[in-house]
């Protein structure tokens, strides 16, 4: 199993976002998250993301802890641990948050060349080849600004891309978009899975689930249902 | 033509104060600023209250008592027996004070970036310093640079207010001869070095914001 959680559960204050929240996923798979607005679709995807932190319950990423139960509280990975699981998930935000001031490339090179675990010349080359793969070719020297809302969103993907995630997170990929680009981006999630990530799509775009989704979650009073 | 042979060379020995606590202050209280500005807004009450009670002082009394205070107050302090130079004492206090004020503009400039810039950092794993010096820095420059400016432009006049430690900068210059020549001259004369001063600064930092217009 690519993600296992088990269990998981969150709360601001004294209000209970969900609790003992389980599911797992595999490799390649698409699941879609859905459920109205308020029932914490979002956080349970901060919470995968390390964005928050959960109370409750585990996050295992790869046969390895990311958030692990304790004694009824919750204990996170040790820092270095952290850095390399954080990695194995990436997320494509509702508002993409590219960096506006970078054009496109180097959007796409600041987290690999900070990590530094691949030649500069490797990295290059992916950012070069993700561009390609999703129609971008030639705008490595665009900024944000000079970008249509699908093309920021496709830039996004290749900058999460950019650390071989083994976990793609989408929230609300169909938000921004028009008719013509929700059909590009099933293309590129479809296709994403099939270079075996495993995909989680937070929505609440019914027609979207329907034509995209293997397996359907909803969350809804604050636990889940798998239909 | 007597009060300008008097009037240039003093001018010009004036100036060199000028310009010397202008650059000074201004090398020395921007990145200070930029550290005042995250200890201000940090999570930990005690040191965002103490960074808080320090600009509060520096921006609710007026810089020239703040100048008297650095030079004269440790003298009134017998059992220290220590007290600045007259020139440390201008440093300072300008230090003190600009970094004050360009603080408050580099908090405003800080809180103004979108947080999904810092939650895109974190996800792709970037330190928080990486992330402050190559995510957040940037963009807060690019929005702060008029506000800056603004500052900028009013530390040039504010440097007169050394002659209160008896230090002669440019208008002092100009005071003197007047004095000596019974001439209101001299202050129209420094009234447009002060012009020149200024026109040239403006186009400075007009340059270094178009330098940050290659995005929006």
């Amino acid at each position: 199993m690519t993600l296992i959680v088990e269990n998981l559960s969150k709360s601001f204050g004294a209000t209970s976002v969900f609790s003992n929240v389980s599911f797992s996923i595999e490799k390649g798979e698409i699941v879609c998250i859905k459920g109205k607005s308020g029932e914490g679709k979002t956080t349970l995807l901060r919470c995968l993301t390390t964005l928050e932190t959960p109370d409750g319950g585990s996050i295992k990423i790869n046969d390895r802890y990311l958030y692990k139960e304790d004694n009824g509280g919750i204990q996170t990975a040790s820092k270095d641990n952290l850095q390399e699981i954080r990695q194995e998930i990436g997320l494509v935000f509702q508002s993409f948050n590219l960096f506006p001031h970078m054009n496109v490339l180097e959007n796409l090179m600041l987290a690999p060349n900070f990590l530094n675990k691949r030649s500069k010349e490797d990295i290059e080359k992916r950012a070069e080849e993700l561009l390609k793969q999703l129609g971008m070719e030639g705008k490595g020297d665009s900024y944000p600004y000079q970008l249509s809302g699908g093309q920021k969103q496709r830039v996004a993907i290749a900058r999460a891309c950019m650390l071989y995630p083994s976990i793609l997170c989408f929230d609300e990929p169909t938000s921004a978009l028009d008719e013509d680009t929700r059909g590009q981006i099933s293309e590129i999630i479809r296709s994403l899975a099939g270079q075996d990530i495993a995909i989680i799509i937070v929505t609440h775009d019914n027609a979207f689930v329907d034509e995209i989704a293997e397996r359907v979650i909803t969350m809804s009073g604050g636990t889940i249902y798998e239909s | 033509m007597k009060v300008f042979e008097m009037l240039i060379p003093m001018t010009i020995e004036g100036l060199k104060t000028t310009i010397g606590v202008f650059l000074v202050t201004l090398i020395f209280s921007i990145p200070l600023s930029i550290i005042v500005a995250k200890l201000r807004m940090s999570k930990n009450k005690a040191i965002a209250n103490i960074t808080g009670t320090y600009i509060y002082i520096m921006r609710g009394t007026p810089l020239l008592l703040q100048l008297m205070f650095i030079f004269f107050g440790f003298h009134f302090v017998p059992v220290i027996g220590f007290a600045f130079g007259r020139y440390q004492a201008i440093f300072i206090a300008f230090i003190l004070n600009y970094t004050a004020y360009f603080a408050e503009i580099f908090r405003g400039g800080i809180n103004s970036i979108d947080v999904g810039q810092v939650e895109a950092s974190t996800v792709l794993g970037l330190s928080k310093t990486f992330t402050f010096m190559k995510v957040i820095l940037p963009q807060v420059i690019k929005n702060v640079m008029p506000s800056i400016g603004n500052e900028v432009i009013t530390l040039v006049k504010d440097t007169s207010l050394v002659y209160i430690l008896g230090v002669a900068d440019a208008l002092k210059a100009a005071k003197s001869v007047s004095n000596t020549y019974s001439t209101f001259i001299p202050y129209i004369f420094i009234g447009f070095v002060y012009l020149v001063i200024i026109a040239f600064l403006t186009k400075i930092l007009g340059n270094v914001e178009k330098r940050f217009s290659y995005y929006r």
